[in-house]
């Protein structure tokens, strides 16, 4: 009875790994094809001859090399928000659990509000307020408002409250250290396994992000890979034709590339994240 | 949503208070306060960074949002509220609010379901390769939903796949576009929630579940009525995370508009967009703005009322705390300790997680911040 039910269950996780694998295999499969080959042939099969370099050339001469611009725009994205946003929540986070100041109470009461809005809903108003500010068409337009999460403040607080020991912040103290030097010297190395977290977290999500650069960026040569992708697939309908499509697709293997290949390595540090603050219990 | 009940009698800092207890001459007292306060300023400066760009690019920008949106337009006279009375008088606006509510429906029950099966099936005897398994299933999330739909949109093209030609079926036709949406959704947050119900699964106490077996409790009636019951907060907590998440669709009718007859205003967020940049009507960009951020905010906490509302069911296993000794718990998942995984390898961070338990927590979007 038992290997049955192991049999059945081995087959059930096997059929769903195989329809959640079928996509990504099509999309590495098609960006090797011919566009007569990915519209007319078996969209199972791979391609009959490979054709890689091909589409390699219509991808990298759409604009004279505009998708290796976009790959460098999403990487200073990414790691600017990244960098900034895990130094700047582990800050204030430890500050909010460690320290004491006036006032306190009410920035711990802004984070916790502040988990509550949908940030997508803010896009429209940032961008009016940038759009005044001239802060659109920048990176720093980009970067700066994807610096600001609750999530992460929030994230660095309970870590700190916890993983921080008072004994070791005192020692600091007496011996003479100031408090910016005692979390630079001390409270950071600690908070290590947080901060991949978060930098994890806050580099696939801005890496991945598409709605706020969208909104923000209205010039190609400052398009992150998603927004860069999504305006060759528009052209592509538009009067480029079905031939700039495999180059799409291989440009959409380029860009998830580097995740899928550091992604078995990092699972476990995001899926920390992600559980995080929903753990059972009361 | 994130109400810290029951944290208050240990809100971290709370200790920090009351640590000058020594007795000092007056001079030495001087200057220990005068320290005292430089410490001070400056720990409130360490907040500064972030309490800056939180006030620039989250609190102006909201007040400014409701200030346009309280803008009338030329030649209405002085009515405030006239885009709000507008707004809420279009069918069309109405119409996105009950398709993603439509849409929310559906994927968020496949979602749920098929996360839990899996994540059972995974906790269960009956599998081996558990990490690859994860693995596999947890993928979609490092791929960008811009580039997964534009992999599924010519993966269910009649035109590129001959297999869906095959069936004489047009998934991106105006009938089924909806569905093949809902399909792109649910593969690429079926893996996240799995994720987070297997986490909450190896905190559960070992000796509950071995006290089960021992009474003759077969692995389904274990999954059924012992693991189930302990994973509804988390089911109640991803379930907030997708309404979030569904209301505020974007990206992947954004993106299949390019290629179907998606309509501008087919989601509230993609009428949004469209209302500000392709007729630029800003005011009411804002106004729908406010309009979902309500909806959303009255949505998340309707639904946390009702649930909150238990069944009259007892507790059946206490569930292994995470500053409690993880001797008992389920080890070699993978997982850090502080989520009840493997004790290895993290001693300073013993258990971050306690506190946060004392709180539903949830983002307003997913943990990457602005919607992705």
């Amino acid at each position: 009875m038992k290997k049955f039910k192991t049999s059945a269950s081995m087959a059930f996780l096997i059929l769903v790994a195989v329809v959640m694998l079928f996509p990504i295999y099509w999309l590495f499969v098609s960006s090797a094809k011919t566009p007569g080959e990915l519209f007319g042939g078996n969209a199972l099969l791979p391609p009959s001859h490979v054709v890689l370099g091909a589409n390699y050339d219509v991808l990298t001469g759409y604009e004279s090399g505009a998708f290796w611009l976009w790959f460098r725009n999403s990487m200073i994205y990414a790691f600017g928000t990244a960098v900034v946003g895990t130094y700047v929540c582990a800050m204030t986070g430890y500050a909010l659990a460690k320290l004491s100041f006036p006032g306190k109470k009410a920035i711990l009461g802004f984070v916790l509000g502040g988990l509550m809005v949908p940030t997508t809903v803010l896009i429209i108003p940032i961008f009016i307020m940038e759009h005044d500010l001239r802060l659109t068409n920048t990176f720093a337009g980009v970067i700066l408002p994807l610096i600001v999460s609750p999530f992460g403040v929030y994230f660095m607080w309970a870590f700190s409250a916890d993983g921080v020991s008072r004994s070791l912040i005192d020692s600091g103290r007496v011996d003479g250290a100031g408090e910016i030097r005692i979390f630079h010297r001390i409270v950071l190395p600690i908070l290590v396994p947080a901060l991949v977290t978060l930098f994890l977290i806050l580099f696939i999500g801005t890496w991945n992000n598409y709605f706020l650069p969208l909104v923000l960026l209205h010039q190609g040569s400052l398009f992150p890979l998603t927004v860069g992708l999504a305006t060759i697939l528009s052209l592509g309908q538009q009067g480029l034709g079905v031939s700039s499509y495999s180059a799409l697709l291989l440009g959409a293997v380029l860009s998830v590339l580097p995740m899928l290949v550091l992604f078995p390595f990092l699972q476990k540090y995001v899926a920390r994240g992600l559980t995080f603050g929903s753990t059972t219990g009361e | 949503m994130v109400i810290p009940r029951g944290a208050g009698n240990r809100r971290p800092g709370a200790e920090t208070t009351s640590e000058d207890g020594t007795e000092l001459e007056g001079h030495g007292r001087r200057l220990r306060r005068a320290g005292k306060n430089a410490a001070k300023a400056t720990s409130l400066g360490m907040t500064m960074p972030f309490v800056v760009l939180f006030a620039a690019f989250f609190i102006i920008p909201f007040v400014y949002a409701i200030a346009q949106s309280l803008e009338s337009p030329s030649g209405v006279g002085p009515d405030s509220v006239h885009n709000y009375k507008v707004v809420l008088s279009e069918s069309g606006f109405w119409q996105s609010i009950g398709r993603v509510a439509y849409i929310g429906v559906i994927q968020i029950t496949v979602i749920i379901v098929f996360a839990l099966v899996l994540a059972l099936l995974l906790d269960s005897p009956f599998c081996r390769g558990k990490r690859m398994f994860t693995l596999i299933f947890f993928l979609p999330y490092a791929i960008p939903g811009v580039v997964a739909s534009i992999m599924w949109g010519f993966l269910l093209s009649p035109s590129v796949d001959n297999l869906v030609h095959s069936t004489n079926l047009d998934p991106l036709g105006p009938n089924l576009v909806l569905y093949s949406i809902i399909l792109i959704v649910v593969w690429e947050f079926v893996g996240y929630n799995m994720v987070i119900y297997r986490t909450a699964l190896t905190s559960i106490s070992l000796e509950v579940i071995e006290a089960a077996r021992m009474d003759g409790c077969s692995e389904f009636q274990l999954a059924r009525h012992i693991k189930l019951p302990l994973l509804r907060r988390m089911i109640i907590f991803t379930s907030i995370l997708s309404i979030i998440g569904t209301l505020q669709l974007f990206n992947e009718p954004e993106i299949l508009s390019e290629i179907t007859t998606i309509s501008p205003t087919y989601t509230p967020n993609l009428s949004i967009y469209n209302e500000a940049f392709a007729f630029t009507n800003i005011p009411f960009a804002a106004t729908e703005s406010i309009i979902l951020l309500i909806i959303i905010v009255g949505a998340t906490f309707a639904f946390f009322t009702v649930t909150r509302q238990r069944p009259g069911r007892r507790r059946i296993a206490p569930v292994g705390k995470p500053g409690a000794p993880r001797t008992a718990t389920r080890r070699g998942l993978g997982f850090p300790p502080s989520l009840g995984g493997s004790g290895k390898g993290r001693p300073a961070l013993s258990g971050p997680s306690a506190r946060a338990e004392a709180m539903l927590g949830s983002t307003g979007s997913t943990p990457g911040g602005l919607g992705s």
